[in-house]
């Protein structure tokens, strides 16, 4: 397969052909999926450098693991579940090192998140993307990795609470109360919501 | 105001995570209840205005730089799966060390047995021979009359364990 043939060829293609130890083909893949698979583990380290690392960790155990790539999903998909576990190993790196959050202190003690009151965010009329966009980054930063990670898995994943509950090995009442708090503190934050009790 | 659960239950609903008279109940629920119906919408919003987020997000190294990294990673781990299988042998026998140096001892005990016993040369006026293999841990006896030799092995050897004692003495 030539170099133009590549640029035109779909996923599958190229992924049987990166199976019989096309580089070019692989190389191909991932110029084409790099930015998505660096995207979803910047969301859930919230450090470029380890992301950076991460997504490119991630491509090189896709090569190891192509020939376990059957095609039930997208390669896109495959590809970001891999990135996604690498992610998690490393967040459960990072908890060991560290004593818990205040974050989840908080969770665990108050549930401020059930007293909140409810806040009306409407994106599009007030805010330009990019503003927004710089805005969710910063909130995203400020949840727990419990939280958010949670939270990327369900909104950026589409992934069921059972689903969540297996990578995250806890309950599924724990990924419930997770998802709620991460949304409820979202929507304080991007409504600029001034609350003494999230402090 | 609501109680936590039915919070949750909102959530799970607005998740399509309820069984379908599980979330008939809830959007029933839901008619009465204004401050339910306010939750769900902030609910529902915010997972709107994370909608796209990750579009936005570009990695930060060109393609050619970034190949270079993964096409280097994949040369390292090839590299070392080569080296681990060649060394795969000699793992295998250093994981069956333990089992094969007690082998070799009973070997080394069994062939000085059968040395000593020849040495000597058994008869009447010799009925028995016993031969203690201290440095083994092993003792030898022979009994002519009977025509039978008995082995004894201590594993580990008597001698280190008597040792252990003596040092456990010292300290008191």
């Amino acid at each position: 397969m030539s170099e133009a043939d590549h640029s035109s060829a779909d996923d599958p293609t190229l992924v049987r052909a990166a199976q019989t130890g096309d580089m070019l083909a692989f190389e191909e893949l991932v110029a084409r999926h790099r930015d998505k698979i660096y995207a979803r583990a910047f969301s859930m380290m919230r450090n470029e450098d380890e992301a950076v690392d991460l997504s490119q960790e991630a491509w090189v155990k896709g090569w190891q693991r192509l020939h376990q790539f059957q095609g039930e999903s997208s390669f896109g998909t495959w590809m970001t579940r891999i990135v996604i576990n690498l992610c998690l190993d490393q967040l459960r790196k990072h908890k060991r090192q560290r004593t818990e959050s205040i974050e989840e202190m908080t969770e665990e003690s108050g549930g401020v998140e059930r007293q909140m009151p409810v806040v009306t965010i409407n994106p599009t009329a007030r805010l330009e993307r990019a503003e927004l966009r710089a805005r969710i980054d910063r909130a995203l930063g400020q949840l727990s990795h419990e939280h958010r990670t949670v939270l990327v898995l369900h909104e950026f994943e589409d992934l069921e609470y059972k689903e969540i509950a297996k990578v995250m090995e806890c309950s599924i009442g724990t990924v419930m109360s997770r998802l709620f708090y991460a949304r409820r503190k979202m929507a304080a934050l991007l409504a600029d919501v001034k609350n003494e009790n999230w402090k | 105001m609501m109680d936590y659960q039915h919070q949750l239950k909102i959530q799970a609903y607005l998740d399509g995570e309820l069984s379908g008279p599980e979330a008939k109940e809830v959007s029933d629920w839901l008619t009465g209840q204004p401050d339910a119906a306010a939750l769900m919408t902030e609910l529902r919003q915010t997972g709107e205005a994370l909608t796209g987020f990750e579009e936005g997000l570009k990695l930060p190294e060109s393609r050619e730089f970034f190949w270079s990294k993964v096409s280097r990673g994949i040369q390292i781990q090839e590299n070392r799966a080569r080296a681990d299988a060649q060394a795969a042998p000699v793992g295998w026998l250093i994981r069956f060390r333990r089992f094969l140096m007690p082998a070799a001892g009973v070997a080394v005990i069994s062939l000085l047995a059968l040395v000593v016993t020849r040495e000597t040369g058994g008869g009447p006026s010799n009925p028995a021979v016993e031969t203690s293999l201290a440095d083994g841990g092993g003792v030898v006896y022979h009994d002519f009359s009977a025509g039978a030799t008995f082995v004894w092995l201590s594993y580990p050897p008597d001698s280190d364990s008597s040792e252990e004692d003596d040092a456990g003495s010292l300290d008191q």
